[in-house]
């Protein structure tokens, strides 16, 4: 995963320094015609103030021949001759690479030349001119370095521009997304987002507010529908419960009526406790409860293995225990009543007959762990009515309870299964009891 | 023995006087704060049956009152609100119990009887069936003068059948009494069965007469005449 603005920069870099290249033999062409056009009318230029010169001179022909020797000599770079019978009158202007004798080094020059008819006393006479140009591999040479800066240049420019424009321009951006990823549907509370004055992150950042205040409606709209259905069925499950009780005392009751009766009773009771059960998941969702006591979580636990150690005999199920005292932390007393509660009758229902359940209590973490045949789907195992827990005549929400409750005093639960156990393991975490 | 039932939902009203009615009780029944204080005003009861959310206040108001005046009359608090925080400002403000709709009616007579017993014989209260004598301040038990030991649940349960003589009680009535809440979460029928032979067994070998019948099976009824 790269970030944005490095996947951007890679296609800029590649254009920049693909045209740049390019550059050089443009400009190498361009400049080497225009500095061959210039040559040329220099050299054009020489020739025509030549002849004016000479013409202006009143020379005999003796003299003028003279003069033209003496002028051959000592001008290196031009002659003037004679034009031979039957020669062309024509000017040509072109370029020649020649090594000169008096360089020592390996290495050709370049020269302009120009060949031109010139009148001296109305007589042609062929005049040449050599002017030294820039050589292509110079010229080239100059160019790409020159380009080399110039990418150099701008390549850094651009990395250090990029840098900093990520963590200005993106500046929005991420606290949008830390915002994001604090939040948290059921604490109910609009993640605050900062103004952006760039169009795009306002908009983002307006959509997701939107996005969010739509979840939290139709979350509330749902957990209010729990709440207030498991409420509103409270008062015709108590009804039903003291109808049932009074069909009890009929008298002529038969007693094939009085098994219906009784089974009517325990569906009755399961549906009473599923009920209390979502109230309950509503309540702590709604922090209705106290979490900042000091609970003495080894007392509670000793009394819910007191209170449920008759089951546990009944099922002649074996208990280790190693309950360090004390252990206190802030919590809720209730709630972690219930969380002791819901895993030790976890463990006793889910147990076999004869089979063993160990209890570890120290300063950092609760383990409740129990026999049993097979993994479970740590996944599916917190979810409320996951049907994990059905053909053992529970509610499928005790395990959902649990969870609710160390999100709630921010405890961690983790499940594992391991060497023929169930492991339930509640990590306390840093929320230690704070000494006042 | 009088009793007030304040409870705005008329069919666990109904349902309440009925069964308590069977038993001897003469129950009335206020329906709202205005009419129970009303009652409250012209009559002594021995117990006073409270619904906590009432149309016209909150029966924590009545209790209130009813403490502020000296009066002696027990309270038990019938709430559909569950938290612990109700049940301890209840029972601060001074009701003698606290139960959580939806109950047993058996599970309320037991309440009750314990309630007006306490109330009525505050320095001994012993209840006498012929032979057996059970102490409820002391917690004790005697069979002809000889006592006999019983657990706590075994004693709860007796306690139990005290407060519903002559009354149909259901296995799983007993067990949502002796288990409470856990009931439903553990298969323990065979449970109640244990405790209840235990208790009829050392009762019998103490020379008690059965007075405890099975009855339709599964259930249970205490007789006494």
């Amino acid at each position: 995963m790269k970030p944005l603005l490095r996947k951007t920069l890679k296609p800029y870099l590649t254009y920049i320094i693909v045209v740049l290249a390019i550059s050089i033999p443009i400009y190498y062409w361009v400049i080497d015609a225009i500095w061959e056009h210039e040559l040329d009318e220099y050299n054009s230029i020489v020739a025509n103030k030549t002849a004016h010169s000479f013409n202006s001179l009143q020379l005999s022909p003796t003299e003028l021949a003279n003069s033209l020797e003496l002028w051959n000599r000592i001008q290196p770079s031009t002659t003037i001759r004679k034009i031979q019978v039957g020669e062309s009158l024509l000017d040509s202007s072109f370029n020649i690479s020649r090594k000169e004798p008096f360089n020592k080094a390996e290495k050709l020059d370049r020269f302009r030349y120009l060949s031109k008819i010139i009148y001296i006393h109305n007589q042609p006479y062929r005049f040449t001119i050599q002017t030294n140009i820039e050589e292509t591999r110079e010229t080239i040479g100059h160019l790409a370095t020159i380009t080399l800066l110039l990418v150099l240049l701008l390549v850094s420019g651009l990395l250090y521009l990029n840098r900093r424009l990520s963590q200005q321009i993106w500046t929005p951006f991420q606290k949008t997304l830390a915002s994001l990823k604090k939040f948290q549907l059921n604490q109910q509370q609009l993640p605050a987002f900062t103004k952006s004055d760039i169009k795009e992150f306002q908009e983002l950042n307006t959509a997701i507010e939107t996005m969010v205040e739509h979840s939290i409606s139709v979350y509330k709209t749902q957990k209010e529908f729990t709440e207030n259905a498991s409420h509103e069925l409270q008062t015709p499950l108590a009804i039903l419960k003291n109808k049932l009780d009074l069909l009890l005392q009929s008298e002529g009751l038969t007693e094939q009526q009085y098994q219906l009766a009784e089974e009517m009773n325990g569906a009755l009771l399961r549906s009473t406790r599923i009920n209390k059960n979502l109230l309950l998941l509503a309540k702590i969702e709604n922090n209705q409860f106290d979490s900042s006591e000091k609970v003495s979580i080894d007392t509670i636990l000793l009394q819910s293995l007191d209170t449920l150690k008759e089951y546990m005999d009944q099922k002649n199920i074996g208990l280790v225990q190693h309950i360090v005292s004390p252990v206190d932390k802030n919590a809720s007393s209730g709630l972690t009543e219930l969380l002791c509660n819901n895993l030790l009758l976890n463990a006793i229902r889910n147990t076999r007959e004869g089979g063993q359940i160990s209890v570890l209590l120290d300063n950092q973490q609760l383990e409740i762990s129990n026999s049993g045949q097979q993994a479970l789907d740590p996944k599916q195992l917190f979810t409320r009515f996951s049907g994990i827990s059905k053909s053992t005549g529970g509610t499928g929400l005790g395990l959902a309870i649990v969870q609710e409750i160390c999100k709630f005093q921010q405890w961690a639960i983790q499940y594992e299964f391991r060497d023929g156990s169930h492991y339930f393991r509640v990590g306390f975490g840093n929320s230690t009891f704070l000494q006042n | 023995m009088k009793i007030l039932l304040v409870e705005d939902e008329v069919e666990l009203a109904r349902s309440i006087i009925k069964f308590l009615t069977e038993q001897e009780y003469l129950c009335e029944w206020a329906a709202n704060v205005e009419d129970a204080t009303e009652k409250i005003g012209l009559h002594v009861y021995d117990c006073i049956l409270l619904d906590l959310n009432l149309p016209d206040g909150n029966g924590l108001n009545l209790l209130e009152l009813l403490r502020k005046d000296k009066k002696e009359e027990g309270v038990i608090i019938l709430s559909a609100n569950n938290s612990l925080e109700d049940k301890i400002r209840g029972l601060h403000i001074g009701a003698d119990d606290y139960l959580t709709k939806p109950f047993h009616l058996s599970e309320l007579a037991a309440r009750i009887f314990s309630i007006v017993r306490r109330k009525q014989f505050s320095h001994s209260n012993i209840i006498r069936q012929n032979e057996l004598e059970i102490d409820l301040l002391a917690k004790s038990v005697t069979v002809q003068k000889k006592p006999v030991t019983l657990t706590k649940k075994e004693f709860d349960l007796l306690i139990y059948f005290l407060g519903n003589k002559n009354r149909v009680l259901s296995k799983s009535t007993l067990a949502e009494h002796l288990s409470g809440d856990f009931a439903d979460m553990l298969d323990n029928h065979d449970f109640v069965y244990a405790h209840v032979k235990n208790l009829k067994k050392k009762l019998t070998e103490a020379g008690c007469d059965n007075y405890l019948r099975t009855v339709y099976g599964t259930g249970y009824k205490w007789e006494s005449n």
